[in-house]
């Protein structure tokens, strides 16, 4: 372990404009409205560890992971990625070199790939953009050789997008992102257009892919008994705010925030082992016009004035007032 | 086939098949699926895509389109066919006896209608209220599905409401003539978990208290060991195996259930590689002799590729695989 984080993302925002149009202002007399998608996450994601981002839609991690390659602008915050700031305007041209280092696989292979585009056209691209080989017959060895690696036949290269299934398409979006050597591999939802079966297949692959090559990976999804099969640590959303922070092991069996247990009740119980849950109530609100204070309040059990008043800051990777002060152990029992 | 029918048997299917006749060849996306469901119980649907469920649904329901047609077996409702009725007959007994849930709640609500107005309509339709009977039916149902103020809300528009309340007001549109049977096509697909786990209570408790049968597709089998009694595991348009909830999903007998199972990412098992099946399900146009499993089979023997095998009982279950024959013949 290196002592500086591979990955360190500081209070990072991200505030979207989403006003009426300029005359439709000037009408009705409404002022701008902003939403604030992101609003001061930090985490920091070590070399070759998985860090998952887990939370429901609208929480704002995929804002998170769009902001951590550069895909998306940042309205605030910092995020450094091998001691290079991907923020900094000064620090361009160290950029420029880093880029090649990170990849991503989007949630549907279906749009990730061009579909007039041959496979060995799709995944060769990421090396001739980066220069990582030179020689033609080079290239054609190399991308044979990953396609090999992702579990597809060298000639299968030939063939266009359409002609494979869902999960193959998405071996095919794996094989592009490792094409230029990338050490860092932000994955959005790689698996939930995926049945099951084919699901297994792709996490199977990618966790034998990072103990080969040492891959970092930053993985976004909602189903937390994935995250549990992949990360190594892992970070729950809410509504643009990071709640928890903790170790995979000890978000399962301690979870801490009160959104953090009523998301791990809410994963259906394949076992049948009758677990006792609590009853989920409400849904997420409205992130234009969020709730006072602890934006999880108005869902939370443990709520109370201070809640509803004072943002809570993060303090040993927990984001909540209730659990600093010791009121956890009121949550009401179902009977 | 005919003893198998239960008495309280809502909803009989028998040896189902389903034709898509395209240009090149006539492809088969059901063959020869057989289930009953009664009074009061969830049947789970479950199966990869292609696998044939929401065609299963959409059959019984009678909303298979051209080029689609039920090409064989019959479907009952409380013993009386219903597969072969003219379309003025089966359009009184949709949405009167027979309803559907759909997988996107904001595409089966009129974004133009209130939900008042659709709901309304709906009752309206299939029994002799009027409006203001009508209206006061339709609150009630909001009340029961759990959306709060529905004396309010019930003048809104579809957009007005979020995701899992939207799906409240599907599920309240399908219960207004108080069906015998609901079709719920992956009700909770589109929604968030901790949504999902709201619907599905809802689901569950409807289904008992009203003493509705409900078919539940959805290929979330997680869903399924929380909500049916019975789950039917789909393969390529048949049946691999049918029991009782408990029994197919912790004890799975059927290679592919088994797969399937192993296959499922869980809180609770801790462990370092999934179970994977190899390759994907076959293409309707090229589905393999014998039994459609095989080439993803590591049990399969010599006949697995010459003979279909049909669901035969097992264990308190049926049961399609060759593996299992013998082994009741021992019996």
């Amino acid at each position: 372990m290196s002592p500086r984080p591979y990955v360190e993302v500081t209070d990072l925002r991200k505030v979207f404009d989403v006003s009426k149009p300029w005359l439709n202002r000037v009408i009705e007399r409404s002022p701008k409205q902003f939403l604030k998608a992101v609003d001061g996450v930090s985490f920091d994601i070590k070399k070759g560890e998985t860090f998952a981002l887990v939370g429901e839609s609208g929480s704002g991690k995929s804002t998170v992971a769009k902001m951590v390659v550069g895909l998306l602008g940042v309205s605030g915050g910092e995020v450094t990625i091998d001691g290079i700031s991907m923020t900094d305007p000064a620090q361009r041209a160290q950029r420029a070199r880093l880029r090649r280092k990170m990849q991503m696989i989007f949630q549907d292979p279906y749009a990730s790939l061009n579909p007039r585009w041959r496979v060995d056209r799709i995944i060769a691209e990421p090396i001739r953009a980066f220069n990582v080989i030179e020689g033609e017959a080079n290239i054609v060895a190399r991308v044979g050789e990953l396609l090999t690696l992702v579990g597809l036949h060298p000639d299968d290269g030939r063939k266009f997008p359409h002609e494979f299934s869902g999960g193959q398409r998405q071996r095919v979006a794996i094989a592009r992102a490792l094409a230029s050597n990338a050490d860092f591999i932000v994955c959005d939802e790689p698996t939930s257009a995926l049945d099951v079966s084919v699901q297994a297949q792709i996490l199977n692959l990618m966790r034998d892919l990072q103990e080969k090559f040492g891959l970092t990976y930053l993985f976004i999804s909602h189903n937390l008994a994935v995250v549990r099969h992949m990360a190594t640590r892992i970070g729950v959303m809410y509504l643009g705010r990071l709640v928890e922070v903790s170790d995979a092991k000890e978000m399962f069996s301690h979870p801490r925030h009160p959104y953090t247990r009523m998301l791990l009740d809410a994963v259906p119980d394949l076992a049948m082992s009758g677990r006792a849950r609590i009853p989920v109530a409400g849904e997420i609100p409205n992130p234009i016009n969020p709730p006072s204070g602890c934006t999880f309040h108005p869902r939370c059990p443990l709520a109370n004035e201070r809640c509803r008043a004072e943002n809570p800051l993060p303090i040993k990777g927990v984001a909540c007032h209730a659990v600093v002060e010791g009121r956890t152990l009121l949550i009401p029992v179902p009977a | 086939m005919g003893q198998h029918i239960m008495s309280d048997a809502v909803i009989s299917v028998r040896n189902l098949q389903v034709e898509f006749v395209t240009r090149r060849a006539t492809l088969r996306a059901i063959d020869g699926v057989s289930f009953d469901i009664a009074k009061g119980e969830v049947l789970g649907v479950v199966g990869e895509s292609g696998a044939g469920k929401s065609v299963t649904g959409a059959a019984i329901i009678g909303l298979i389109e051209p080029p689609g047609r039920i090409s064989g077996g019959e479907i009952l409702l409380n013993g009386r066919r219903i597969d072969n009725l003219p379309p003025d007959e089966m359009r009184k007994i949709r949405g009167r006896k027979v309803a559907m849930i759909f997988q996107d709640p904001l595409t089966s609500l009129n974004p133009l209608f209130r939900v008042g107005e659709q709901l309304i309509e709906t009752i309206r339709t299939h029994l002799p209220m009027n409006e203001r009977q009508a209206r006061d039916r339709a609150i009630e149902l909001l009340t029961e599905v759990g959306i709060p103020a529905p004396e309010k809300r019930i003048d809104g528009y579809p957009h007005e409401f979020s995701g899992g309340m939207r799906q409240r007001v599907v599920i309240a549109l399908a219960l207004c003539a108080e069906p015998d049977f609901i079709v719920a096509d992956e009700p909770t697909t589109a929604l968030d978990v901790s949504v999902q786990a709201q619907i599905i209570s809802l689901i569950k408790k409807l289904g008992r208290e009203r003493g509705m049968a409900v078919m539940l597709v959805t290929h979330d089998m997680g869903v399924i060991a929380e909500t049916a009694d019975r789950v039917a595991v789909m393969y390529a348009g048949r049946v691999a195996e049918i029991g009782p909830v408990r029994d197919v999903v912790q004890r799975p007998m059927h290679p592919y259930a088994k797969g399937l199972m192993g296959a499922i990412p869980t809180l609770e098992a801790a462990t370092d590689r999934l179970v994977q099946i190899p390759g994907s399900m076959p293409r309707l146009s090229s589905i393999p002799r014998g039994c459609a499993f095989n080439p993803r089979c590591g049990e399969a023997f010599a006949r697995c590729f010459v003979d279909q095998p049909v669901p035969l009982p097992v264990q308190g279950r049926h049961v399609a695989c060759h593996l299992y024959e013998t082994m009741e013949a021992v019996r």
